[in-house]
């Protein structure tokens, strides 16, 4: 079953065009990556199924739902959008972040009840934040950070997941930690579309990959039928060479610098 | 440990302190007219000290202050057209210009579907300077006005509330605090917009809408306020910071307690600028000059 569904979507920032009749699907708990080169339009698809952009031409639905006929508020409880926005003007603590991912359920001056606070502890035990709950957030690291984040997602309590590099600017453990959470999120039922410029870490955790260019969905497939020298040629430009991961049967991509 | 109740005492006593200071011995006519300016103190300090915080929040901008968005110097324009034609200062005059002048800075900004938040600021020091101009080549045309005109621009507390007036001020603080009421609500909104515009469209948050309701009630309130006691400065952006320094970021929680800390610092500034000289000062040249030292001694605290 298709939990999202976009047909022929486009769209313009005044007269420059971003995407063009963009169409594909995520099955309930699929892990889709979005890969592709800078500028090809993989933030703005997650834009406008979230909502925060109007698709000028084009439907998306939810669940069978037109997105248009959904109320935000509404649209927020299904979607959780983890936006690269990890810079903080005021210093509120951890778990008071955590507990703004319940603005969807509450209406002015309803207070928390016992639901939100499950809900959000729930979601600091799962990111592994119970030792910073306290914490103001501008005294975490940036891979803290971005577990938060995560975590205040978490707290709305979604069906599907949206997150747009998740993993840009991280070292190597927090990538790791923030992919394996991820996967275990899907393991447990979460539907899940990531945008991801590592494209060695889509072709590990994502099951299904949409490769964009120049506003347009250039392939869709398997990382094993999009991660190939070939397609990557034609739409980085770059020369790389594919192996085969050791461990897993998926596509692991070298560069090869030049003059040697 | 509640922090509003020792808030609430320092109120108080900024109430008393300013109805028994003077350099007049106090009668039942001294004492109507120190109560009189009781209320506008209260009521200018917290409405400009809430929408301080407001607009704070909204913009994510430390730095803007309701002043910044063209209100007040469109109320001192106004005002001093109205003074220019009458002779006299003109509430209405004044309301209609702060009223002017806002939905100038909001056409400019406004664009298909929404507002630009940077032109909106941009917009709003822009017409602030030309509002400053076009007052100066009123000052220069009146010439025996430019004394009320200096009232009108720099704020003054002492507006005498009498049988001619006191139902449109009423009327106006009833208003205001309705206003105030209904902007009160959106203190969840603000928390999350601090987060990121992307994260609060993501959790809901209509930001377009919203900027248009605060922005536009927030401009009705400074020429509400601008048009009966002048243009205060400095309380609006000063008042907020120390608001979250003592109460947190949680908008639930100071902007309340900015209202009170505004009123407060206004009552006392005003208290202030009766007895330090013989001639009364405007009530805004002390909350720039009590403001300033206080809040780089606050900054440099933390």
């Amino acid at each position: 079953m298709n939990i999202i569904e976009t047909r022929d979507i486009s769209f313009s920032y005044n007269t420059k065009e971003i995407l063009t009749n963009v169409s594909f699907s995520l099955k309930q708990g699929e892990f889709l990556g979005i890969i592709g080169p800078n500028g090809a339009g993989k933030s703005t698809i997650l834009r406008l199924i979230c909502g925060i952009l109007r698709p000028k031409h084009g439907t998306i639905t939810v669940s069978g739902h037109d997105t248009r006929g959904i109320e935000r508020k509404q649209l927020a409880k299904k979607i959780a959008f983890v936006s690269q926005e990890t810079h903080f003007v005021l210093n509120f603590t951890v778990e008071e972040i955590v507990m703004m991912g319940r603005f969807p359920y509450l209406r002015a001056f309803q207070r928390e009840n016992k639901t939100d606070y499950e809900a959000r502890d729930h979601a600091l035990a799962y990111a592994d934040l119970q030792d910073f709950r306290k914490r103001p957030i501008n005294s975490l690291s940036s891979g803290e950070r971005q577990r938060v984040v995560l975590a205040r997602a978490l707290a709305q309590e979604p069906a599907i997941l949206i997150l747009d590099e998740p993993t840009s600017h991280l070292d190597l453990h927090h990538q790791f930690a923030i992919m394996e959470l991820l996967k275990k999120l899907n393991k447990e039922g979460m539907s899940i579309i990531a945008v991801n410029h590592d494209l060695n870490l889509a072709s590990l955790y994502c099951e299904r990959l949409i490769l964009m260019h120049q506003g347009k969905v250039f392939e869709q497939g398997s990382p094993k039928d999009l991660i190939t020298e070939k397609i990557l040629k034609q739409v980085y430009q770059t020369e790389v060479k594919v192996i085969r991961h050791p461990q897993k049967d998926v596509p692991h991509i070298l560069l090869n610098p030049k003059g040697e | 440990m509640n922090r509003y109740i020792p808030i609430f005492l320092v109120f108080l006593l900024a109430i008393f302190l300013s109805i028994i200071i003077g350099p007049a011995q106090l009668n039942t006519d001294i004492l109507q007219l120190r109560i009189s300016r009781v209320i506008l103190g209260i009521f200018a300090g917290g409405v400009l000290a809430f929408c301080g915080g407001i607009l704070q929040g909204l913009f994510g901008n430390p730095l803007v202050e309701p002043y910044t968005l063209g209100s007040a110097s469109g109320a001192a324009l106004g005002g001093s057209v109205g003074m220019l034609i009458f002779g006299t200062i003109s509430p209405l005059f004044a309301f209609l210009g702060a009223l002017g002048v806002g939905f100038f800075v909001f056409t400019i900004a406004r664009i298909e579907g929404g507002l630009l938040r940077d032109r909106l600021i941009l917009a709003g020091v822009v017409m602030s300077f030309l509002c400053s101009s076009l007052v100066m080549i009123i000052m220069v045309m009146g010439g025996r006005e430019l004394y009320e005109i200096l009232y009108l621009l720099m704020g003054y507390l002492g507006v005498v509330i009498n049988s001619t007036n006191r139902l449109m001020i009423i009327l106006m603080i009833v208003l205001s605090g309705i206003l105030l009421l209904y902007l009160y609500q959106y203190y969840r909104e603000l928390d999350i917009i601090s987060q990121g515009m992307e994260t609060a469209a993501g959790l809901g948050i209509d930001i377009q809408k919203l900027s248009i309701i605060i922005f536009l009630t927030t401009a009705l309130l400074i020429g509400i306020t601008v048009s009966i006691v002048g243009a205060i400065g400095f309380v609006g952006l000063i008042v907020p910071h120390i608001s979250k320094l003592i109460f947190g970021p949680k908008h639930l929680k100071n902007l309340p307690a900015s209202f009170l800390l505004g009123a407060t610092f206004l009552l006392l500034a005003d208290t202030i600028a009766r007895v330090i000289t013989v001639y009364e000062l405007p009530v805004g040249v002390v909350t720039s000059l009590v403001g300033v030292p206080f809040f780089i001694y606050l900054y440099r605290r933390q």
